[in-house]
């Protein structure tokens, strides 16, 4: 079982001695969950739950994950029921929301990571046990956890050399996007490499691929450092490329220095839900239905398992509750505050939308009715194998349909304008040419999302038959 | 002119017109006017982004979000609108760093750009000679400081997809990553806002870059029709101080009411509005009804709109056609224009008088005239760019063998022939076969 030293601890621990004698939860379950735990953690888990437990909710929380028989759920609700009403017009309330919820907001332990925490731990400290050195790849979708659990790491790493009485270990993080040129990365670790006594030295060196240039030399002899004879270095990479060491270093595999990987994989709902709830768990009220978490965590882990959208998403719905809730309170304030007022399912819907629907279909609804007619000749046009026309030729499809429609069409110029525009917009595709006419325009927007937006107007629909 | 009207202004006796004139244009041309009342209901764009900026100021909480739109709907406005709304608010606690993609795409030049202005801000002294990472220090140094003196910094990004396509960067993003990276520490408070017409600007960001933007969008929409009456009713209704002899101003005001109500100048405004619909194409359609005004009678007229609107789409090959050319270059037009419906690919002036005399001996028309007449006739019309040479090689040639070509549509060339003064109805008929 891992042994988390975490320093942030301490605080948690004031907060629930507080909050137990606050819900009053039965003292009982926390006599229970101890066996329980011992009996899944023979089983394979799917996700190893950490030994120190916060809370006796906690713990009643992760049964709800992990589908405990109906004891355990008993239990659970009645801390739900201890929580206090959330009252979302206290401006402080909200702001502590908020706050929960912000990115920035790093929580005290990263949960949902531990396996991945747990082999980079076990490396750096079979590394400095045997004072030797490694090089150690950490890869993953953007939003997976992997600058965050590295920070662990490095304090977890300097604690338990610490503890063991090993020399100091330096550490050295970088992010290589701040760089003005690769080789700048020397400079930055150059302090490290020379030091009496010589003790390990970790060196983390985040967005690592900007480091790649054409001869991969930079990133070359940085892996090399780990191959150099008394060297100590530790070295972990942080990249978005699964494959970026066999791409990109294959000169190491014949210096046997290799690295580890370690694959960082997008959240799944499951692990969304828990990490959401990790961070509201510690607030004295309930900010949202459980529901509306679990459709948020499904949306966001169907498209990317990015946490960093689903936090978004949920300050979205929070938002949208407070002008809710705040635009009622302009018309009528003696109405008092309804009971129950927390984040639901159709605010969560309404965040979703907003979040991941793409503004093109409104604003071709919107569009000016001959940019539109624009827009329908040009769907029209890429319809078969060609797929972009000279203005000259889209202009007399333009044409045709204006004089179907008995519309006047515009002239030349102002037809190119409007091109012009839509350009711009991003809607269509113009090429440079020298003459306005022989510019090549294509579309950029898929066809399907043009009919759909244009459907409600007969005219456009018949057109696109 | 000008210096005319201040003497009348010394003498006490302005006109009242050319006062309400003046009073218009200004109003027109000043962009915290025009997007007030539209930015006045709960649901507007305004209260949206007056929304988030705001929670960062007051609660510390860093966010960024785009604001997409056509160029001339308003964005640049209303988040001037709304900046300068916050400072007034809370005076001190907003710093403004504005950006253009146009400019500071190359990250060296945003950077050093960042810091000149904060160290304007913070009256401070700005070296030129700073390098990019002591420029980039000094940021990071100056967010901490705000963050700690809970000071929130707006970074506005203008032209946002120019910052994502910079090709000397090489797809690195590096100043949008940064930027929005420093979003997601603890330590410093501050939001920063894109404005572009791209509506797939998120998509050009590198997936580092856009999972760290927090996917807000506003998007600018064109004002409906409800909004464009109060708007137009708001813009030309003059106010009813004392600056004004009052009868004047309430027979101004019934004039605009007669305007706006009359369905013929709907029709125009939609007529208009079908070509281009952002706010501002029609202030600028606004701009020239007023200044058309007719200053003896002091009031404005449904012909002041028609000559705006007449002189907004023009069409200037077909107003070269029609009040510019000469029988005999109608004839040379209407030949070149039946050479191309024969699928002849390229002609030149010696084809185009073999058609004219084709032409002149089938039809017995009366305008035959010598091959002189005719070359300084198709001079003129190449000055008037009507036509042109077909390429530019060949120019040792004379210019009788080199290839031509319309640069007028055969639409145009018929609508201007058929508005034309004293064109030969026979002309028309051969430019229909």
């Amino acid at each position: 079982m891992p042994t988390i030293a975490g320093p942030s601890l301490s605080p948690h621990k004031r907060i629930v001695a507080a909050r137990s004698e606050n819900t009053g939860c039965p003292r009982s379950a926390e006599d229970i969950t101890p066996r329980k735990r011992k009996l899944r953690s023979d089983s394979a888990a799917a996700v190893p739950t950490p030994i120190k437990r916060k809370s006796p909710r906690r713990c009643a929380l992760m049964a709800e994950v992990e589908e405990e028989p109906n004891g355990m759920l008993e239990t659970q609700f009645d801390c739900l029921d201890g929580k206090s009403k959330w009252n979302p017009r206290d401006d402080d309330q909200m702001k502590a929301v908020k706050e929960a919820l912000h990115v920035s907001t790093a929580p005290s332990t990263v949960v949902c990571r531990e396996d991945e925490q747990r082999r980079a731990l076990e490396f750096v400290k079979g590394c400095m046990e045997q004072n030797k050195a490694g090089s150690l790849y950490i890869c993953g979708c953007p939003g997976t956890g992997k600058s965050l659990s590295m920070e662990k790491l490095r304090l977890q790493a300097e604690d338990w050399a610490k503890q063991e009485g090993l020399p100091c270990l330096e550490t050295v993080s970088v992010n290589c996007m701040s760089l003005t040129k690769t080789t700048d990365i020397f400079s930055k670790v150059r302090p490290c490499a020379i030091q009496i006594p010589p003790s390990s030295w970790l060196i983390i060196a985040d967005e690592m691929d900007y480091l790649i240039t054409r001869d991969r030399r930079v990133l070359h002899e940085l892996f090399m450092l780990t191959t150099l004879p008394l060297s100590r270095c530790i070295l972990i990479g942080v990249a978005n490329a699964i494959d970026l060491a066999d791409r990109f270093l294959p000169k190491l595999k014949s210096l046997n220095c290799k690295p580890l990987v370690v694959t960082f994989r997008a959240y799944s709902m499951q692990q969304i839900v828990r990490i959401l709830q990790e961070r509201l768990v510690e607030l004295p009220y309930v900010a949202f239905q459980p529901k509306a978490l679990e459709l948020c965590a499904r949306k966001v882990s169907a498209a990317s398992g990015d946490m960093r959208k689903a936090l978004s998403v949920c300050r979205s719905a929070l938002e949208i509750l407070e002008t809710e809730v705040k635009g009622s309170t302009d018309e009528e304030p003696q109405i008092p505050v309804p009971e129950d007022q927390m984040v639901k399912m159709d605010h969560m819907v309404a965040a979703l939308a907003k979040t991941f629907k793409s503004p093109v279909v409104d604003t071709i609804q919107s569009l000016p009715q001959h940019q539109q007619i624009i827009v329908c000749s040009a769907a029209k046009a890429f319809r078969g194998s060609k797929k972009d026309r000279t203005t000259a030729e889209l202009n007399n499809l333009y044409m045709e349909i204006c004089k179907s429609s008995m519309i006047t069409p515009a002239g030349i110029t102002e037809f190119t304008n409007m091109c012009t525009v839509l350009n711009d917009q991003g809607i269509l595709k113009l090429s440079q040419a020298r003459n306005d006419k022989l510019k090549r325009v294509s579309l950029r927007v898929d066809e399907a999302d043009i009919t759909f937006a244009l459907k409600e107007i007969r005219f456009f629909r018949n057109c696109l038959l | 002119m000008k210096s005319f009207s201040r003497q009348i202004l010394t003498m006490g006796n302005e006109n009242p017109a050319e006062k309400a004139l003046n009073l218009i244009r200004g109003r027109l041309c000043d962009p915290t006017f025009v997007f007030r009342p539209l930015s006045a209901s709960s649901d507007s764009n305004y209260s949206k982004l007056k929304f988030i900026v705001s929670t960062s100021v007051t609660e510390g909480c860093n966010n960024s979000i785009l604001l997409l739109g056509p160029r001339g709907s308003g964005k640049a406005a209303v988040l001037d609108l709304v900046v300068g709304d916050l400072m007034e608010e809370y005076p001190d606690s907003v710093t403004l760093i504005s950006l253009n993609g146009l400019l500071h795409s190359e990250d060296n030049c945003a950077f050093k750009e960042i810091a000149r202005q904060l160290c304007m801000e913070h009256h401070l002294l700005f070296s030129k000679m700073a390098s990019f990472d002591e420029n980039s220090q000094f940021i990071i140094a100056m967010l901490r400081e705000c963050g700690l003196a809970h000071k929130t910094i707006i970074f506005v990004l203008d032209e946002f997809d120019m910052f994502a396509q910079a090709s000397y960067s090489r797809g690195k993003q590096r100043l949008l990553y940064s930027l929005l990276d420093a979003m997601q520490s603890v330590t410093s408070q501050a939001v920063v806002v894109g404005i572009s017409s791209r509506l797939d600007a998120d998509q050009l960001l590198e997936k580092r870059v856009r999972s760290r933007f927090s996917h807000r969008k506003i998007l600018f929409l064109p004002p409906s029709r409800e909004e464009i009456d109060s708007l137009l009713e708001h813009l030309l209704s003059l106010p009813a101080d004392s600056s004004f002899p009052s009868g004047y101003v309430s027979q101004f005001n019934e004039k605009i009411k007669n305007i706006t109500s009359d369905t013929r100048f709907k029709d125009m405004l939609k007529t208009f509005l079908n070509a281009n619909s952002t706010v501002n194409s029609l202030l600028k359609f606004i701009f020239r009804a007023v200044s058309s005004m007719n200053l003896e009678s002091g009031l404005l007229s449904l012909e002041n709109f028609k000559t705006a609107l007449s002189s907004m789409q023009r069409q200037p090959k077909l107003e070269a056609v029609r009040a510019d050319c000469s029988i005999l270059e109608l004839y040379l037009l209407v030949c070149m224009r039946r050479l191309e419906v024969k699928e002849q690919s390229s002609y030149n002036f010696i084809s185009v008088m073999k058609e004219y005399k084709t032409i002149h001996d089938s039809f017995q028309t009366s305008d035959f005239y010598a091959q002189n007449v005719c070359l300084r006739a198709f001079e003129h019309l190449r000055e008037r760019e009507v036509i042109c040479y077909a390429e530019n090689r060949g120019q040792s040639q004379a210019g009788e063998y080199r290839s031509m070509k319309l640069l007028i549509s055969a639409s145009e060339l018929h609508q201007g022939m058929r508005s034309h003064a004293c064109c030969p109805a026979i002309l028309l008929k051969l430019l229909d076969h």
